[in-house]
């Protein structure tokens, strides 16, 4: 492990007993989990390469309990971790071995769904796609669809701003949820938004999502739903140089173009992918570009069009267009099977989620081809090509010394080159302890006291998830001291008011 | 009144740091259009941005734009325009409501006070639009928060807070927004004559239909009586105008339209207008125009509620019933704008008690100095969601130097 945790607190541990035993009296029964074989399911998250066994598993039913708990636990100086399904794919929810792992996969309930509002109030635990599916009889749906959208959890979708393919156009997880209910780590309860499209006061639903954790356990989300548009159709388009594709994708937004989804591969994600599920994808391109326009069938047919236009006139090599729906999931099915298709051909593989200006995309490919022979490891991209987040995967044996090392590093040299090119270290997978050392490639150490200073008005105590995002820990009191005096003003020529 | 201009963002810091030396708190003023919404602030002295004008870089094919904090707004959209670009959450003008200047406002003026326009039911608001921005916290710091790409997920969303902070968080320097494409087309379906609850009901019926309604107002007969302009051209007497809006490519805008006529026939015939004409009564409805300053209602308080939006034609109704006043609605009702006749309370409390019934929130947009003085112009939360906030504010501005007092009427001193 080449990531640092914070340094386990003995004297917590050497409590462990009494403080399971006052859990249990928080959360009776089966709630608490200590011992260790079934503590082995919370070990990692998504990011499996990093295990560690918690303190302690609880797993409260009630905001009540939740609230209990994190009093408890900040009453006595003890570390939680919150945690929905799991699936993070950058450690936010990797345990700490002197903390509680706060679980919130019992709550499940749908507990409101107000078609007049638009809107449906759900427990935290209920994952993503159960959303959609409990709407769609009156035919509407969430919009964010991240692809483990049949696992992944809403409060996790809101701790980390989660995306999908159809963010483009429909948004981030941001720009869908209303209000939440978040248990502040003393134990106070808050409610903040509502049905309402705008919460008074500062946007707290604002900051709050994509926290990924640290600065409360969410509770109850409250969250937009749209209808579905009258149908979808997808293109499936075949170019001989990923530059090629590049500037189909920028013709099409600049004509004016919001597709619905717009993906790309490049040949070696094509490979695996068609190996895999069989899509029918060309072998002879180098990049595949999938295309999905949505709305009224008049709009859907003339935009098809449009595109397949600009496609030609960028020398696309083929290009399919999808006549039903299931040919439209049939394209799809490459691209959403794409991780698990490159988990069949290589042995352990890192998913990367940087983000960079669109126009950068062939000098990124072309240094990422540099460093993959630099480290001798090879590397397979899908990107959300409309919003310039790559995805790239590296492909490696864990089994073979000094490979997992190796990986990282160049994963780290992908992230420091979208930061380089003006891009950002993480489109929607989050910073967790995975980006979390590289947090200085983006930002100062002035913009990162600030945010942490943020995190002191919600946590005084860093009791939650601390060792996540940031890659160094502040006190509050030192984050808060001025460091301007009276009297010695540095700028003495500046009139005084 | 001590005005300082400051030039870069270099200046902007040295000026909050001789300000906190001195324990002098300042406002933060762009083109100062929006000076007289919020509390009175406790300040003398005026930190002013709009020097800071330029355009750092536009990208219509990135769908960013960078700008430094005090560009004039009205430039900018003049700019993006010619790319055929817009910012999608339709910022309003506020001019003809605050009786300012014509076409004054700087963007971050606009992000500052976050007022979005019609098409925020489908596109959200300033604060879904803020990228990424350069500030100067309280500390008397620069600092950076988000980033100049349209997806980006590292570090807290800074810039959520500063959206509609009224510049009490920071100053911001420079800001990243996100562009659109302009829609090719528009079209507008205009019922008459119902009721604000039947009205609600036929928006509530469009957002619920599969036709992308992108703009859902409705503006009872009364609020049109003294208005000008284009709302007024298309008003008959006394009756309501209720106002759905589609956009997009013109053959999907009109097919929609028809479509949508005819899902909406229960509630009447409607008559469709078409792009520039159908844009000009948008402006209208964004603008607020029937309760604009120049009109009989200059000395109305104006009070803009957000709430469910099933709830605002039972609410609108009976607040213009009880106290008299007038009511435009918006956002398929989740936006009502009331303009209350004069009372030393603005109508605070009557209107804030019915608000509050069904979780909405209110804030005085215009009001005398002595009402604003008198209330709160912003809605009062909660106990604990008033101390996070306070802790919140803190944390970027500890010694409250920064429009001090203008959101909450605790923080004044
Ligand atoms: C195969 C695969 C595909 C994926 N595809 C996508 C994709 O397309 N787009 C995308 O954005 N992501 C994707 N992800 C990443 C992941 O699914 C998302 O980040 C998801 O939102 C995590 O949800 P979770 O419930 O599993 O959260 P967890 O992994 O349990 O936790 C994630 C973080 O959220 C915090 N957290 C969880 N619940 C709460 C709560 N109730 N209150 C406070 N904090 C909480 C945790 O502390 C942690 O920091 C993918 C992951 C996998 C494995």
């Amino acid at each position: 492990m080449t990531i640092l945790m914070p340094e386990p607190d003995q004297s917590v541990l050497a409590r462990r007993d009494e403080i399971i035993a006052a859990l249990r009296k928080i959360v009776p029964g089966e709630g608490v989990i200590s011992s260790d074989a079934e503590m082995k399911p919370y070990e990692s998250d998504g990011l499996m390469a990093y295990r560690q066994p918690p303190m302690v598993v609880v797993l409260p039913s009630t905001t009540k309990q939740v609230s209990e708990v994190l009093r408890y636990c900040h009453q006595n100086g003890i570390k939680v971790v919150p945690r929905g399904s799991g699936t993070s794919l950058s450690g936010g929810a990797l345990p700490l071995a002197d903390g509680v792992l706060l679980g919130l996969g019992k709550f499940k309930r749908i507990r409101e769904i107000d078609f007049d509002n638009r809107a449906v109030v759900v427990e935290p635990g209920v994952t993503n796609l159960a959303i959609s599916q409990a709407v769609d009889h009156a035919g509407f749906y969430y919009a964010p669809d991240p692809s483990s959208q049949i696992a992944c959890s809403i409060g996790g979708n809101i701790a980390e701003n989660s995306g999908g393919v159809h963010c483009l156009k429909y948004g981030m997880t941001t720009n869908n949820v209303l209000g939440c209910e978040i248990v502040l780590m003393t134990g106070e309860i808050l409610k903040i938004g509502g049905k309402a499209a705008e919460c008074a006061g500062y946007d707290l639903m604002g900051v709050i999502t994509g926290s990924e954790g640290l600065l409360g356990v969410i509770t109850e989300v409250t969250v937009r739903i749209l209808r579905k548009p009258e149908t979808a159709r997808a293109l499936m388009i075949g170019f001989t140089s990923v530059e090629a594709a590049g500037q189909c994708v920028a013709d099409v937004i600049s004509a004016g173009i919001i597709p619905g989804g717009m993906e790309m591969m490049d040949k070696p994600a094509i490979h695996a992918a068609e190996a895999f599920v069989h899509a029918g994808y060309p072998l002879d391109v180098e990049a595949l570009l999938i295309i999905e326009l949505d709305g009224p069938q008049v709009e859907v047919d003339e935009l098809i069009g449009r595109v397949e236009a600009i496609a030609l006139g960028c020398g696309s090599t083929t290009c399919q267009i999808s006549t039903s729906e299931q040919q439209r999931l049939l394209f799809w099915s490459g691209r959403k099977a794409a991780f698990p298709a490159v988990g069949r051909i290589s042995p352990d593989y890192l998913c990367m989620d940087g983000t960079i200006p669109r126009a950068q995309l062939p000098l990124v490919l072309r240094r990422m081809n540099e460093m993959s022979e630099k480290y001798g490891l090879r590397v397979a991209n899908v990107f959300h090509a409309g919003d310039g987040n790559l995805h790239p995967l590296i492909l490696y044996d864990a089994n073979k010394p000094g490979e997992q090392d190796a990986a990282e590093a160049f994963g780290a040299d992908i992230l420091k080159l979208c930061v380089e090119v003006g891009g950002v270290l993480t489109g929607e997978h989050g910073v967790g302890i995975e980006k979390r050392d590289l947090m200085p490639e983006m930002f100062s150490d002035i913009d990162l006291n600030q945010q942490q200073r943020l995190k002191c008005a919600f946590d005084s105590e860093g009791l939650l998830n601390p060792g996540k995002v940031f890659p160094t820990l502040h006190r509050c009191a030192e984050l808060g001291r001025m460091h301007v005096h009276k009297g010695q003003l540095p700028f003495p020529d500046i009139p005084r008011f | 009144m001590d005005t300082l201009k400051v030039r870069d963002a270099q200046e902007v810091e040295d000026a909050v740091r001789a300000a906190i030396a001195n324990e002098q708190p300042i406002e933060i003023v762009g083109h100062g259009s929006k000076r007289t919404v919020g509390q009175p602030m406790a300040t003398n002295a005026v930190l002013e941005l709009s020097a800071l004008n330029a355009v750092t870089a536009y990208e219509p094919n990135e769908l960013i734009i960078t700008v430094q904090a005090g560009a004039p707004l009205a430039d900018v959209l003049s700019l993006i325009d010619s790319k055929n670009q817009h910012f999608a959450f339709e910022p309003m003008d506020t001019a003809a409501l605050l009786g300012t200047a014509p076409g004054a406002g700087t963007v971050a003026g606009m992000i500052g006070a976050g007022l979005a326009g019609p098409r925020r039911i489908k596109a959200g608001g300033a604060r879904d639009h803020l990228l990424g921005a350069n500030a100067v916290s309280g500390f008397g710091e620069s600092f950076k928060a988000g980033g100049k790409v349209v997806k980006n997920v590292t570090g807290y969303d800074l810039c959520k807070l500063l959206a509609g902070s009224w510049g009490t968080l920071a100053v911001m320097t420079e800001v990243t927004l996100k562009v659109t494409p302009r829609p090719e087309s528009e079209r507008t379906l205009v019922l008459r004559g119902l009721g604000d609850v039947a009205a609600n009901k036929a928006m509530t019926a469009a957002l619920g239909s599969p036709y992308d309604v992108t703009g859902a107002a409705h503006l009872p007969g009364s609020a049109l009586r003294t208005t000008a302009g284009a709302l007024a051209e298309i008003a008959q007497p006394d009756q309501s105008l209720t106002l759905l809006r589609l956009e997009g490519i013109t053959s999907s805008a009109s097919h929609r339209a028809q479509s949508l006529r005819t899902a909406l026939k229960s509630f009447g015939d409607a008559e469709l207008i078409e792009d520039d004409a159908s844009a000009a009564l948008w402006r209208g409805v964004r603008d607020v125009e029937p309760f604009a300053a120049s009109g009989p209602r200059a000395l109305w308080p104006v009070w803009r509620i957000v709430c469910p939006p099933a709830a605002g034609g039972a609410l609108g109704e009976q607040l213009s019933r009880e106290s008299g006043g007038e009511v435009i609605y918006d956002w398929g009702g989740g936006l009502i704008w009331a303009a209350l006749p004069p009372a030393a309370d603005g109508h605070a409390k009557a209107l804030r008690q019915r608000v509050e019934k069904i979780a909405g929130h209110a804030s005085l947009i215009r009001g005398s100095d002595a009402v604003r003085a008198a209330i709160d112009v912003f809605h009062p939360q909660p106990a604990g969601l008033a101390a996070l906030g306070s802790r919140v504010k803190r944390s970027f501005d500890p010694s409250n130097i920064l429009n001090r007092g203008r959101m909450s009427r605790g923080s004044a001193t």
